[in-house]
C-alpha cells in the first residue's frame, strides 16, 4: 500500500489536484473568484503543473533530466504565485485597517526580507541529499521556499491575533491552508534534503507531502464554498458575547461609561 | 541531521500555533471567548508619565534611591500600559462588530473607536518596548504620555458608540458633570 506508484499513491498525487481543478473552475462558476483572483490562477497552475509532474514521472519517454526540469519550472511557477496570494490574503487583512496597516506592510516586508537570508542561510549550510546538483537544488529550494512561507504566514497570523483584526472567512481558510501545507512539506524536505532517509523513508515521506496537500485542498474547499452559518463574512462577534451580541456591546460600553464617570468624578 | 530537527520542530510549533489560531478564532465568532474591560486609575496612569513628577523625584532622592524608585515606577506603568493595549484589543472587536450596524453614524463612531483601538494598541507595544529599555537605564524620561493621550481618545470614541448604540448611560453621565 505504502509504496511508490501503488494505487494509493497515485491518488494522493493525482486526486487532490483534480479537486483543486474542480475547485477553480466553481470559483469561476460562482463568480467568487474576484476576491481571490490570485488563488484561482494558482489553483490552475499548481494542478496543472503538478499532474505535468506525475505524468513525466510515469512516461518512459521522459529522461530522468527532464523530470527534473519539469519539476524545477513547476516549483518556480508555484512559488511565486502561492507568494502572491499570501500578499493578496495580507493586503486584505490589512486594508481596512489604516491605522495599522503601513505598520503591517513593514513588518511583513521586512520578515519576509530576513526570511529569505535566513532561509538561504540554511539552505547553504544544508548537505543535500544527492550529488545531482538540479535534485539537491530541487529540494533546497523547496526548504527555502517553504520556510520563507511559514514564517510569513505566522507573522500575518501573530499581527492578526494580536491588533484582533477581523478575518474574511475565505482568506482566513487560504492562509490557514498554506500554513498546514508548508508546515508538513517544510518538515518533509527538511529530513529529505538534512538527514539522507532510506529510499523507504522517502517514499514515506512523500506520502506524508501528499497527503497534506489533499487536506490543504479539502480545507480550501470548505472555507472557499461553504458559506458562514448565518450569514457571510460579518466582522466576528465580541468577546464575552453571551445570549445577544447587542446586549454584550452594551454591557462592554456600560463598563467602559462607568470607568469614564469615574474619572470624572476624581 | 541538527538542521532536520530544528526544522521539524519549527514547522511542529507553526503548525501548533495555527491550529491554536483557527480554534481561539472558532472560539470568538461562537462568542465563547470571555476577555473583559479591566479598568485602570487614569489619575494614577497619569500621575505615573508625569515628566514633572520624574522631574521632582529626581530632585529629591539621591541618584541610587532615584533609579531604585523610577524602576518601580517604571513596572507600574508597564502594567497600566499592558491593561490599556488588552482593553483597546476589546474595544477593537467591539467597534468593528458595530460595523456592522445600519445607521451611518454609528458605523462612523465605530470606524474611529477601531482606528483609535488600534493605534492605541500598536502604541502600547512600541511603548512596552521602550519601558523595558528604560528599565535598565532608568533615567532616561518617560516614555508612555502618547498611551495616555490615545487612551483618554479612545474613552471619548467608546462614550460616543456608547451614546449610539446605548442613549441611557452617557446621560447619566452628562448629568454627573
Amino acid at each position: 500500500m505504502l509504496q511508490a506508484h501503488s494505487l494509493l499513491w497515485d491518488y494522493l498525487w493525482v486526486g487532490p489536484n483534480a479537486l483543486l481543478l474542480v475547485l477553480a473552475w466553481l470559483l469561476w462558476q460562482r463568480r467568487i473568484w474576484r476576491q481571490n483572483s490570485a488563488f484561482l490562477a494558482f489553483a490552475i497552475v499548481s494542478a496543472v503543473g503538478d499532474i505535468a509532474v506525475f505524468l513525466a514521472d510515469i512516461s518512459p519517454s521522459v529522461s530522468a533530466v527532464n523530470f527534473w526540469r519539469v519539476d524545477w519550472a513547476y516549483l518556480f511557477a508555484e512559488s511565486i504565485l502561492k507568494f502572491i496570494v499570501i500578499g493578496e490574503v495580507f493586503s486584505q487583512l490589512n486594508r481596512p485597517y489604516p491605522s495599522v496597516s503601513k505598520l503591517g506592510r513593514v513588518v511583513v516586508s521586512g520578515v519576509g526580507a530576513f526570511l529569505v537570508l535566513l532561509a538561504t542561510l540554511v539552505a547553504a549550510f544544508s548537505r543535500g541529499d544527492s550529488s545531482v546538483r538540479l535534485i539537491s537544488g530541487a529540494h533546497l529550494l523547496e526548504q527555502i521556499v517553504f520556510t520563507v512561507e511559514l514564517g510569513l504566514i505566522l507573522v500575518i497570523f501573530l499581527f492578526g491575533a494580536y491588533f484582533n483584526l477581523s478575518w474574511d472567512r475565505r482568506s482566513f481558510g487560504l492562509l490557514l491552508g498554506f500554513g498546514i501545507s508548508s508546515c508538513g512539506h517544510l518538515a518533509g524536505w527538511a529530513i529529505s534534503a538534512n538527514a539522507a532517509p532510506s529510499p523507504h523513508g522517502r517514499v514515506l515521506l512523500d506520502f506524508l507531502d501528499m497527503a497534506t496537500h489533499h487536506v490543504c485542498v479539502l480545507i480550501w474547499f470548505y472555507y472557499l464554498l461553504i458559506p458562514k452559518s448565518g450569514g457571510a463574512t460579518r466582522p466576528p462577534k465580541p468577546p464575552s458575547a453571551g445570549a445577544g451580541s447587542d446586549e454584550s456591546h452594551k454591557e462592554h460600553l456600560e463598563v467602559w461609561n462607568r470607568e469614564l464617570e469615574r474619572l470624572i468624578h476624581q | 541531521m541538527t538542521l532536520a530537527i530544528i526544522l521539524v520542530i519549527a514547522a511542529a510549533f507553526g503548525l501548533i500555533f495555527i491550529l491554536g489560531v483557527t480554534v481561539s478564532r472558532g472560539l470568538q465568532v461562537s462568542g465563547e471567548n470571555r476577555r473583559r474591560i479591566q479598568p485602570i486609575d487614569v489619575e494614577a496612569f497619569r500621575n505615573l508619565v508625569d515628566p514633572a513628577e520624574d522631574e521632582y523625584l529626581r530632585r529629591r532622592l539621591t541618584s541610587v534611591d532615584f533609579r531604585r524608585v523610577q524602576r518601580e515606577r517604571l513596572r507600574a506603568t508597564a502594567t497600566y500600559i499592558e491593561i490599556a493595549g488588552r482593553n483597546a484589543a476589546v474595544l477593537a472587536l467591539i467597534g468593528q462588530a458595530a460595523l456592522s450596524a445600519g445607521d451611518a453614524t454609528t458605523v462612523e463612531a465605530a470606524r474611529q473607536l477601531v482606528d483609535n483601538a488600534l493605534l492605541l494598541r500598536r502604541n502600547a507595544a512600541f511603548a512596552l518596548l521602550k519601558i523595558y529599555v528604560a528599565l535598565a537605564w532608568p533615567n532616561s524620561g518617560q516614555t508612555a504620555s502618547s498611551v495616555l493621550q490615545g487612551y483618554e481618545r479612545l474613552s471619548g470614541c467608546a462614550m460616543l458608540l456608547g451614546r449610539l448604540q446605548n442613549p441611557a448611560v452617557p446621560v447619566r453621565i452628562a448629568a454627573t458633570m
